[in-house]
C-alpha cells in the first residue's frame, strides 16, 4: 500500500510543472489573476516547490511558481535580474544577498531545519559503544560534538574504534561527509557548529578566532577530498547506497524521506549534533510579487502544513510539527531535547572560515 | 608537478581539439556502444530540445530517454565527451550558447577548477555505479577468490605473481580510468583520508607494479570491452560495475577495501535561461521517478537513488568505503602525471604517415602542425617512430623520450616533421606491412600502428595481400592495432577493414580536425 502511495506521489511529482502551467490556466479562465513568481532556491527545496499540493495552494493565492536550484553561497554569482526573490536556506546568504541587492529588512524567515547527521544502525552502534553518540531513540540520538572533534584532531580511524572491524566499510579516517562549505550552506554551518565548540562555546568573531579554530576546521575539510556542491546531492548519494558512513544533511530531507515512506530507510539513523546550527531557510524579495509570496509562505495555514509535510519546522510554533512527525520519534528530535544551537557567525567570517578550511 | 610543462601542452592540444571535437568522436567506425544518439555539432537551440554535454558511456540511456521523451516531450540530445576535455571546455566557457546541460558519471574533477566549477548551477544526482574489477569467471576459481572479500592488495599480489592481467581505460581521458586510478592509489597507499602527494608518492613502487599487469588502454570503455573481447588473453577489465555487468563471462567484484562511485549528476548551467534550466529541472525528476529508476537499473546495472527501487538483480548490495576523490587539482594532476610517465607501460607506436604527391601544399601544412603539437603529448619512456610514406616507405626514424632528457627526443621529432615532403604515389598496404616488420615483438609495451592517408591505395601490396599478409602473422603481432585517420580524399570503407581486421578503430579527421584525431587517439597508446 504505501508502495502505491509512493508511485502516485511521485507520478504526480512527474506532473509538478506541467500543473503548475495547468493550474495558472484554471485561475485565468475564472478570471483570477495570476502572478508568475520566478525564483532561485536551495536545492533541498525542490521538491517542495515542485510538491502539485503547493502548486495548487499557491495557484489557489493567485500565484504560479517558476523555481531554480543553486547552492546558497553561489546565488551571488548569479545574475538576479527577472527574478522575484531568492531563498537561500540560511540568514548569512540571504543577508548578503539582500545587502547587494538593497533589499529591505527584516526578512520574511517562513520555515528552518537543523542540521543531523544520517547514518547506518551499524555505524551509529560502533560510535555509541566508543562515547561518541548517544542512542537516545531506537533509531536516532545525540552526536557528542566535543568527543568527535577530539577524534578529528587525533586523525581518529575507524580501525582504531572497538566493533567497527565487523564491518568492512568502516575503515579510514572517521569523518563527517559534508557539501563543500563555500558554495553550499550545509557545510557552511557544519562549520559554523564545529567552530563554536572548538572556540570554546563561544561565536567565531576576530581573527584570532579564526587562526585558533582554523587547524581543525582544515582537518575536518581536508580529509573529506572533493566535496559535493549541494545538500540534496550528498543526501541522495547516503540513500543510494554509496558508501559514506556519515552524511551530513538537514533534518528536512530526512522528515520528508520518513513521510514518502518505504522499506529501505529502516536501516537509517538519525544523529543530532548536540551543538547545531540551524537552516533559517530566509526569503530576500527582489520585487513586490516576491515580498508577497515571502511573506504568503510564512502566513498562510495551507502552505506551513505543505511545509511540514516535507520535514521543515514553520517558524513559531513548534506544535504543528511535531503533530505532523509523531509517527517518526524513534527517529526524530522532535523538540530538539539536549540540543544546543550556536550563533551562526557573520557571513565575512562564515567565508573566511570556509576559505580557509579549504584551501 | 615535475612535468607541468608538459601537462599544460596537452592540455593546450586538447582545446585546439575541442573546436571541433564531436566531429572526431565515434562514428560510422562500428564501436556502437561509444556512440551519442546524434553525433556531430551540438546543433541550435530549439525548444523542448535540451542540448547535453554527457560522458559517452550515457549512450546506453537511449531507450530510457526516449520514454522520458514520452512522458515529458523533452528530446535529449547527448554529444559525448571525455571529462577532463568537459571541464576545460567549461573552463573557457566553450559550453556557453552551445549547450543546455553537462551530464558526467561524476562532477569531482570539475569542482577541482573553480572556474568550471562556477559555471554549474545546480547538479541533480541520478544514478550510481562503483568502479570495481571484472574477472574471468575461470580465473576467479583459479585464483581461489570469494568474489564478496576481495582487496586491491589482493589484486596486485596476482598481478605481481604473474597471474592477472588486465585493461582499463585512460584516466587522462576518461572518468572511468581516473576513478579506478584513484581508487587503486588511494587502497595501495594505505592513505586513510583523501590521497595527498605524499600518499602518491609513497604507493609509486606498489602501484608501478600493479600497472605491469595492465595490458590494454583505451580512450573508451565500449572499444575496451570490444579489445577484451578479441584478445581473449586478458584476464579482467577496470571500469565502472554497470560496464563490466554488460560484458559475458566476468564475475564482478568491489574491492573491500574502498571505491569511487560515479554519480551522474545532471547539472544545469549559468549560461542557460529560465526556461531551460526549467527544461533540465524537469528532466531531472523525470529521472528520479520510480518506473524510470527502475528502467535504469533494469537496463544499465547502474544503482537507483531513489530508496523504494531495489537495485538490479546480480547488483551487490553489501556496503563498501567510499574513497574521496582528491580535493586539490595538484594531487589530481600530480596521480595523472606519474601513471602517465611513471607507473604506466610505455607505449611504442609508428606513424605511418602519407606524404604522397596529393598532400602537397595545405594538406602537408596540416600534417606537420597536428604532429609538432603532438610532441607536446608525448610520455616520458615512449617510443616514437615516423614512417612517412609515397611510393614505397621513405625513411624509418624512431625516437624515446628520455625522462632524463626528454626535450631532445621530441626536438628529434620535430626536426624530423618539419623534413617532410609530397611526393609519389600511395602505397598504403605496402607501408603498413612495413610497420609490422618494424615493430616485431617481445618489447613490454602498448604497441600500436597509426595510419594517416589522404586517399586510396594506388601502388604496391593491395587489401587481399595485406589480409594475407595479416593473417600469417604471429599471435602477439596480430595484437598490435592500426588506428587509421580519415582525411582528405581517403576512403572510408578501405580504412574501416583495417581497423577492423586488426582490432584497431577508425578516426575521422575529414569532419573533425587532424589535431583532434592523433590527440584521440593518445588515449589508445
Amino acid at each position: 500500500m504505501r508502495r502505491i502511495a509512493g508511485i502516485v506521489l511521485a507520478v504526480l511529482l512527474i506532473g509538478g510543472v506541467v500543473a503548475a502551467v495547468v493550474a495558472g490556466r484554471d485561475n485565468e479562465e475564472t478570471g483570477a489573476a495570476t502572478k508568475t513568481v520566478r525564483m532561485v532556491i536551495g536545492s533541498e527545496k525542490a521538491q517542495f516547490f515542485a510538491d502539485p499540493e503547493v502548486v495548487k495552494a499557491l495557484a489557489a493565492k493567485g500565484y504560479t511558481v517558476r523555481a531554480e536550484t543553486s547552492g546558497s553561497w553561489a546565488m551571488e554569482e548569479l545574475d538576479l535580474k527577472g527574478y522575484d526573490l531568492a531563498f537561500p536556506s540560511s540568514q548569512a546568504p540571504a543577508d548578503e544577498l539582500a545587502d547587494k541587492y538593497g533589499v529591505r529588512k527584516p526578512l520574511p524567515r517562513p520555515f528552518y531545519s537543523p542540521l543531523v547527521v544520517v547514518a547506518h544502525r551499524s555505524t551509529a552502534a560502533v560510535l555509541a559503544a566508543n562515547g561518541l553518540v548517544t542512542l537516545d531513540r531506537s533509531r536516532g540520538g545525540t552526536l557528542r560534538m566535543d568527543a568527535y572533534l577530539d577524534a578529528a584532531r587525533a586523525d581518529r580511524t575507524w580501525q582504531q574504534l572497538k566493533g567497527a572491524e565487523k564491518h568492512t566499510e568502516l575503515t579510514g579516517t572517521l569523518y563527517v561527509a559534508t557539501t563543500d562549505p563555500e558554495t553550499s550552506n550545509s557545510g557552511a554551518l557544519y562549520l559554523a557548529a564545529a567552530s563554536y565548540v572548538a572556540n570554546g562555546d563561544r561565536v567565531v568573531s576576530s581573527d584570532a578566532d579564526l587562526d585558533r579554530t582554523a587547524p581543525l576546521l582544515r582537518k575536518l575539510v581536508q580529509v573529506q577530498g572533493a566535496q559535493k556542491s549541494s545538500s540534496d546531492a550528498a543526501f541522495r548519494d547516503f540513500t543510494s547506497g554509496v558508501g559514506e558512513p556519515l552524511v551530513l544533511a538537514y533534518e528536512s530531507q530526512v522528515a520528508a524521506l520518513l513521510a514518502e515512506g518505504g522499506d529501505a530507510v529502516s536501516d537509517l539513523v538519525v544523529l543530532y549534533p548536540d551543538t547545531t546550527a540551524t537552516s533559517d531557510h530566509t526569503v530576500v524579495p527582489l520585487t513586490d510579487t516576491g515580498r508577497e509570496l515571502g511573506e504568503l509562505l510564512s502566513a498562510d495555514p495551507r502552505l506551513r502544513q505543505l511545509a511540514v509535510r516535507h520535514g521543515f519546522r514553520p517558524q513559531g510554533a513548534s506544535a504543528e510539527f511535531t503533530r505532523a512527525t509523531e509517527a517518526h520519534t524513534a527517529y526524530l528530535n522532535q523538540r530538539l531535547t539536549g540540543v544546543r544551537q550556536a550563533p551562526v557567525p557573520t557571513s565575512e567570517v562564515l567565508r573566511q572560515m570556509a576559505v580557509r578550511a579549504r584551501g | 608537478m615535475r612535468h607541468g610543462r608538459r601537462t599544460g601542452r596537452a592540455l593546450a592540444v586538447c582545446l585546439t581539439a575541442l573546436a571541433l571535437l564531436t566531429a572526431c568522436t565515434s562514428h560510422g567506425d562500428g564501436d556502437g556502444a561509444d556512440g551519442a544518439s546524434t553525433p556531430g555539432v551540438a546543433g541550435s537551440a530549439e525548444p523542448g530540445t535540451l542540448r547535453v554535454l554527457a560522458s559517452s558511456e550515457l549512450s546506453d540511456l537511449r531507450p530510457v530517454l526516449d520514454r522520458v521523451r514520452e512522458e515529458t516531450g523533452l528530446t535529449v540530445r547527448l554529444t559525448p565527451i571525455g571529462t577532463l576535455d568537459a571541464v576545460d571546455l567549461l573552463a573557457k566557457g566553450g559550453t556557453d550558447g552551445t549547450y543546455d546541460a553537462v551530464w558526467l558519471s561524476s562532477n569531482d574533477s570539475l569542482r577541482l577548477r573553480p572556474e568550471a566549477a562556477g559555471r554549474i548551477v545546480s547538479e541533480t544526482p541520478v544514478m550510481a555505479s562503483p568502479v570495481a574489477i571484472g574477472v574471468k569467471d575461470a580465473t576467479v576459481r583459479r585464483l581461489g577468490w570469494r568474489p564478496g572479500s576481495v582487496t586491491w592488495s589482493q589484486v596486485e599480489q596476482a598481478v605481481a605473481d604473474g597471474k592477472l592481467t588486465y585493461g582499463m581505460t585512460d584516466p587522462a581521458r576518461s572518468n572511468s580510468g581516473f576513478a579506478t586510478l584513484v581508487s587503486v592509489a588511494s587502497a595501495l597507499s594505505g592513505a586513510q583520508s583523501a590521497l595527498t602527494d605524499a600518499d602518491v608518492a609513497k604507493a609509486t613502487p606498489r602501484l608501478r607494479e600493479f600497472f605491469t599487469g595492465q595490458q590494454l588502454t583505451s580512450g573508451s570503455s565500449g572499444w575496451l570491452a570490444a579489445a577484451y573481447e578479441r584478445r581473449g588473453n586478458v584476464d579482467a577489465l577496470l571500469n565502472y560495475e554497470s560496464v563490466l555487468m554488460g560484458i559475458p563471462g566476468l564475475t564482478v567484484i568491489r574491492p573491500t577495501d574502498g571505491v569511487l562511485t560515479a554519480d551522474y549528476p545532471l547539472s544545469t548551467l549559468a549560461s542557460t535561461d529560465g526556461s531551460t534550466r526549467g527544461d533540465v529541472r524537469r528532466l531531472a525528476e523525470a529521472l528520479r521517478t520510480p518506473e524510470i529508476q527502475r528502467e535504469i537499473t533494469r537496463t544499465t546495472h547502474r544503482r537507483p537513488v531513489l530508496t523504494s527501487v531495489p537495485p538490479a538483480a546480480g547488483l551487490d548490495t553489501s556496503r563498501r568505503r567510499e574513497l574521496p576523490s582528491p580535493g586539490s587539482r595538484s594531487v589530481a594532476d600530480g596521480l595523472l602525471d606519474a601513471y602517465e610517465n611513471e607507473l604506466r607501460r610505455p607505449s611504442r607506436t609508428v606513424y605511418v604517415l602519407d606524404t604522397s604527391g596529393s598532400m602537397a601544399g595545405e594538406r602537408l601544412t596540416r600534417l606537420k602542425t597536428a604532429l609538432t603539437t603532438l610532441t607536446g603529448d608525448f610520455r616520458d619512456r615512449e617510443e616514437v617512430t615516423l614512417m612517412p610514406f609515397g611510393s614505397d616507405v621513405k625513411r624509418v626514424a624512431t625516437h624515446v623520450v628520455d625522462p632524463a632528457d626528454p626535450e631532445s627526443g621530441l626536438e628529434g621529432i620535430r626536426r624530423d616533421t618539419a623534413r617532410l615532403t609530397a611526393e609519389g604515389d600511395t602505397a598504403v598496404y605496402t607501408s603498413l606491412e612495413k610497420a609490422y616488420d618494424h615493430l616485431g615483438g617481445g618489447r613490454d609495451a602498448f604497441t600500436s600502428i597509426v595510419l594517416m592517408t589522404d586517399g586510396e591505395n594506388t601502388t604496391g601490396t593491395d587489401a587481399a595481400g595485406f589480409d594475407r599478409f595479416y593473417e600469417a602473422l604471429s599471435g602477439e603481432r596480430q595484437e598490435i592495432p592500426v588506428f587509421p585517420i580519415l582525411f582528405g580524399d581517403s576512403d572510408r570503407a578501405e580504412l574501416t577493414h583495417i581497423a577492423e581486421l586488426t582490432g584497431g578503430r577508425l578516426f575521422d579527421a575529414q569532419r573533425g580536425s587532424l589535431d583532434g584525431a592523433f590527440e584521440e587517439i593518445r588515449g589508445y597508446q
